[in-house]
């Protein structure tokens, strides 16, 4: 299904291909996880399907920065998931040729013992990184967390915010062909956050292809090329970005009235 | 399969990292701090050398060590196993939101246990010289022993810890499972003793054969019974790569479940 290395596949310049992709998750209303449970409530636990994706198709062309926008439960981190291979497609295809960093935590992982360096390695080695390509980028990683002064103190000395700051410092800097962001924009204060479309900005200077999920449709216009509507698991709309979020925009604002 | 297990070597530097933070997490904030990898097990070894040697004497000669070389692996297999029941479930929210290959957190705990084991040789050995226990060339056979172990250790984790995504109540039964391993393995007692009616039991019991094989090379000083010990390493071989196929099925819908 997918290349063991993508960088190898014939592509064609397409990061992200995906065919018929249809997921269904189990809704269980009163999973019975245990052994009494499981006698007690014997078959009494109503099962009911919930398709999340319907028949969504979808390709990515190399280097371009895409946005999935949608109302809550639409299927946008879903779809996210599955192209990062957090969660296995029911039916359908997916391709991906290319390194994949996702972004849906910031410092996953982290131990709260540890102090910021140890905290980098943890992180970044679960992203993916080899040690080298660590010890690399490790200058780099503390001066973008701007938090060389506290990068020997543990964590759990941190404020949320320098901890975020950490992880996202970790994150932008795993390097990767395809970046899957979910809602992790909104980190630190103003100035950061100026920091991070900075970043993402030279990222997609470099040439990665980017795919971000958000419920702003003003992020769409600023960052993305193409956008994609989500709706109830299928897709109502894609194409210009700017036309896609004024169209959502539209959309949302005449269900709020 | 290949594809698979090439993959988990890729991402052999989270397998590190993790397993440098499972023994450095396990005493931060003690003042011994990491000494506790080697005081456990000598505190392990007075104690029982005292119970032993003053309350309870046994009729096989140097009975601490007799014992201390064959309860220093059966930790090794049994704190991975309990360890390692719940590794899956207990790191649920890495889980949904990273992707990494799944083997690599119950092998983190198996790996950790190793080295815990590995480290506690260091007590083991001069322990021994101390009973005057000679050490012989059998030693030699020391890595294929623990290779098997480790082979049985691993598939035993994969297979529970995925399991456990399912069906919770495995990760309690574990210990109750293990207990009762305990001691249908000889560790305490030697195989002699068994009743020979139920001796079957040990033949059929993979850890038997390993237990026995350790305390042939570190306490007999003689190799370990070959065609016995060739079977259970083909055995364990067969049933590790079975179960990362077996894993490979399950860890599916992992992330939906934990």
């Amino acid at each position: 299904m997918r290349g063991p290395d993508g960088r190898q596949e014939e592509t064609n310049g397409i990061a992200i291909e995906i065919r018929d992709l249809w997921k269904k998750f189990r809704l269980y209303h009163n999973k019975a996880y245990s052994l009494k449970e499981r006698v007690l409530f014997w078959r009494q636990t109503a099962v009911e399907d919930f398709w999340a994706l319907k028949g969504v198709n979808l390709s990515i062309p190399r280097g371009s920065t895409v946005g999935l926008v949608g109302r809550n439960g639409s299927g946008k981190s879903t779809l996210l998931k599955i192209i990062s291979r957090i969660l296995y497609p029911t039916k359908g295809e997916v391709r991906v040729h290319g390194r994949v960093s996702t972004l849906l935590e910031l410092g996953a992982g982290f131990h709260p013992d540890f102090t910021g360096r140890e905290n980098i390695f943890l992180n970044a080695s679960i992203l993916g990184l080899t040690r080298r390509e660590i010890k690399e980028r490790l200058g780099d990683i503390i001066a973008f967390s701007e938090l060389s002064d506290f990068i020997d103190n543990p964590v759990r000395n941190y404020s949320s915010g320098m901890y975020m700051r950490l992880g996202f410092a970790v994150a932008v800097h795993v390097d990767p062909e395809i970046l899957l962001v979910d809602e992790v924009l909104a980190v630190g204060d103003l100035a950061f956050q100026e920091k991070c479309l900075a970043k993402i900005r030279e990222l997609q200077r470099r040439g990665t292809t980017i795919v971000f999920v958000t419920h702003s449709p003003e992020q769409v216009q600023d960052l993305c090329d193409t956008a994609v509507w989500l709706d109830q698991g299928e897709i109502r709309m894609t194409g210009n970005a700017k036309e896609v979020a004024e169209a959502y925009k539209e959309f949302m604002e005449a269900t709020v009235r | 399969m290949l594809e698979r297990l090439r993959e988990i070597w890729m991402y052999r530097d989270m397998l590190r990292s993790l397993v440098s933070k499972e023994l450095r997490a396990r005493y931060k904030g003690s003042i011994l701090g990491f000494f506790w990898t080697f005081f456990n097990p000598l505190l392990m070894l007075i104690i029982y050398s005292l119970v032993f040697s003053f309350i309870m004497r046994s009729a096989v000669e140097k009975y601490p060590m007799f014992l201390f070389v064959a309860l220093l692996p059966w930790n090794y297999f049994a704190s991975s196993l309990v360890q390692g029941a719940g590794s899956l479930v207990h790191n649920a929210s890495l889980i949904k939101k990273v992707y990494f290959p799944r083997e690599v957190l119950p092998l983190s705990v198996v790996l950790a246990n190793l080295v815990n084991y590995l480290l506690s040789l260091f007590i083991l050995v001069p322990a021994l010289l101390l009973f005057r226990i000679c050490l012989t060339i059998a030693l030699l056979a020391f890595p294929f022993v623990l290779l098997t172990e480790t082979l049985l250790i691993v598939a035993l984790v994969l297979i529970v810890s995925v399991a456990d995504v399912y069906f919770r109540d495995l990760e309690h039964i574990t210990g109750v499972f293990v207990t009762a391993w305990f001691f249908l393995t000889p560790v305490i007692y030697s195989v002699d003793v068994m009743p020979p009616k139920i001796r079957w039991v040990f033949f059929l019991n993979p850890m038997a054969h390993i237990i026995e094989s350790y305390r042939k090379i570190f306490y007999y000083g003689v190799w370990p019974d070959w065609a016995s010990l060739g079977y259970v390493f083909l055995g364990c071989l067969g049933f590790c790569l079975l179960s990362f196929v077996l894993f490979e099925r399950m860890q599916r819908a992992v992330a939906e479940e934990v």
